[in-house]
């Protein structure tokens, strides 16, 4: 156990962490999700050491690091609107915490060297940061962090300021530097997708709670309650690709083949929203692409609406009202048709 | 329509009138008098040390301004602590009290009191003495310089300094690396409203130094004692050694702060 949080309570400004408890393993890529104002920031912070909690202890290893100083935890922070120091280039962002660490030019400029390489930002070095791009300026912010080696990397919003493309690089980026730097991450996000890319260890809060924690796998098989369920509600599926029929790619996913209009090559990860899929106990002719016949294997009503787990070789969660339930004769054990369009099919990772 | 255009006419107008106004004034301190009798009272002994006085106390308060300002800015902007609303407004109180009010509060603390007396010990005479000087102008000038460090401080992202701690800087080293160089327009602007409001003070320093001539003598008494002995060539000139004095100031720090810009 790296980093164990017991109980954290506190309140800064309009936002509230309230008897928050999770561990951190070494190597742990941890990802905070929520809605906005959940106080996912504020005990990011608190971790860093940047608010003493009101109650509630923070351990690293065995030593309880609650009131020490920010400077001595070894924790890095990168913001989603990365805090490069205006006054000074890039190179010196990202020497900026190893000339505390090491008092060897040459040693500092050997490690600044390769951290620009790794996260292909060589040519900016001699940059002023208010010049750079979102995307550039996340990475001097992630090299400014990580060069000092933490023993756990926070990450706040990292991607969200990035467009879509920007975005999916970083992802990959970052998860290959994660691993070569052998660092524990602890990252927020509100966006699901850097949940399937990056993580192994989710926790989910809604205001100032946490409300579960697990493995991804966990969180979006076995939502705990219906705010999570609504919340990650998303099928997500991994697959290969194996062709192309028109300007669709063809994907293979455990057996069954679905088509998604997004490029795809090799593995890839795709996101189906269960209200997009189309249940009916018989197979009918429509426009949409892919058509799976299966069996439910779980009927859950939660709120006014009904969640079914239905087998067609790969496990999907669709949601239907409890009208149509009624009138579509749902119930365990049944086969029925899923069907849904190649454009709801989306290529995430 | 025509309406709207009359407002903004009559806005401007006012504006422009009143700034011709100022300028006209400030001309005719200028053109009054001849530029021989300007130039008499400019080498007169009493005018060179005035603006001796003048120029070196302001410079040692506005220093010492900073040096007090700086700190209380930012504890102001960054620390929760009891009692900061109070200390915030007797921060700003002096804005709006009267400068005499000023001097003679402070006249009456360092007059004679337990306070005075403790400064003598150590040999330090504040009242009718230079250094009373000094003291005045800097209780008169540090509210105002202290407003705009605070503002200063307040426009520097704490996350910057956040980021700063979490790579290993302790406090103080994160205020001298990042704080303070991002805080740097403000702070010049800070020192340069110190070195004016130091120059132009007047009621306070009057009632604490004591306005005595060529001892206590700023260029601002100077004004006041020669305006009162009818002596008006050396009052006008006192004003506009006063204003040349100030502008050149300004100059002066505006030179610096583009040389620091370019630098960085």
């Amino acid at each position: 156990m790296l980093l164990r949080v017991e109980n954290l309570s506190l309140e800064f400004g309009e936002f509230k962490v309230e008897s928050a408890s999770f561990e951190v393993e070494r190597g742990d890529y941890l990802i905070i999700i929520g809605p906005t104002g959940s106080g996912k920031t504020i005990l990011l912070e608190t971790i860093a050491g940047f608010h003493t909690p009101k109650q509630g202890r923070i351990y690293m290893g065995n030593e309880d690091i609650t009131s020490l100083p920010p400077e001595k935890r070894g924790i890095s922070m990168v913001y989603q609107d990365y805090m490069l120091f205006p006054n000074m280039n890039v190179y010196n962002n990202i020497a900026y915490g190893l000339r505390k660490k090491i008092n060897n030019d040459g040693e500092v400029r050997k490690e600044v060297k390769h951290i620009a390489k790794v996260l292909d930002i060589k040519h900016l070095l001699y940059r002023n940061p208010t010049t750079l791009s979102g995307g550039e300026q996340q990475r001097v912010a992630i090299a400014r962090a990580l060069v000092v080696k933490p023993k756990i990397l926070l990450m706040d919003e990292p991607f969200s300021s990035l467009d879509v493309k920007t975005r999916e690089k970083m992802r990959k980026l970052v998860k290959d530097v994660m691993k070569e730097y052998e660092t524990t991450v602890i990252q927020i996000t509100h966006d699901f997708e850097d949940v399937f890319v990056l993580a192994n260890k989710v926790v989910i809060m809604k205001n100032g709670k946490i409300l579960q924690i697990g493995t991804p796998d966990d969180i979006f098989r076995k939502p705990t309650n219906e705010f999570i369920a609504n919340f990650v509600s998303t099928n997500v599926l991994r697959c290969r690709a194996v062709g192309k029929k028109g300007n669709l790619s063809v994907l293979n996913c455990n057996g069954v083949t679905l088509y998604t209009p997004d490029k795809s090559h090799g593995s890839v990860i795709v996101s189906i929203r269960p209200e997009e899929i189309i249940v009916s106990p018989y197979k009918i002719f429509s426009s949409a692409r892919n058509i799976l016949k299966g069996k439910i294997i779980d009927v859950i009503r939660r709120g006014n609406l009904v969640w079914l787990t239905v087998d067609a070789g790969i496990k999907l969660r669709t949601v239907i009202t409890p009208n149509s339930m009624e009138l579509l004769g749902i119930e365990k054990n049944k086969d029925v048709y899923l069907i849904f369009k190649a454009s709801c099919v989306k290529v995430i990772g | 329509m025509s309406g709207k255009l009359s407002f903004k006419g009559f806005c401007i107008i006012l504006a422009a009138l009143f700034t011709a106004i100022l300028f006209i004034a400030i001309a005719f301190l200028f053109f009054v008098p001849s530029p021989q009798e300007i130039w008499k009272s400019m080498t007169s002994p009493e005018m060179i040390f005035s603006l001796k006085l003048s120029v070196i106390t302001a410079a040692v308060s506005s220093a010492i301004v900073m040096l007090l300002g700086i700190p209380i800015g930012y504890a102001l902007s960054r620390f929760s602590f009891f009692g900061k609303s109070i200390v915030k407004s007797v921060i700003d109180l002096p804005m709006a009290f009267p400068e005499l009010v000023l001097g003679l509060s402070l006249l009456l603390f360092f007059g004679n009191t337990y306070v005075s007396r403790s400064f003598e010990i150590i040999g330090l005479k504040i009242v009718f003495t230079k250094l009373g000087i000094v003291v005045a102008q800097i209780f008169t000038a540090l509210p105002y310089s202290t407003r705009i460090i605070y503002s200063a401080f307040e426009g520097v992202n704490r996350r910057y300094e956040l980021v700063s701690r979490s790579l290993g800087y302790g406090e103080f080293e994160t205020f001298t690396k990042i704080t303070l160089p991002l805080a740097k327009k403000g702070l010049f602007a800070s020192t340069i409203i110190a070195f004016a409001r130091c120059m132009g003070a007047f009621g306070a320093v009057l009632i604490l130094a004591g306005g005595s001539y060529m001892n206590t003598e700023t260029l601002p008494i100077a004004l006041y004692l020669n305006m009162s002995y009818g002596n008006l060539g050396m009052a006008i000139t006192s004003g506009i050694v006063l204003i040349i004095v100030s502008f050149i100031a300004i100059a002066i720090f505006e030179k610096l702060e583009g040389l620091n810009a370019v630098k960085s």
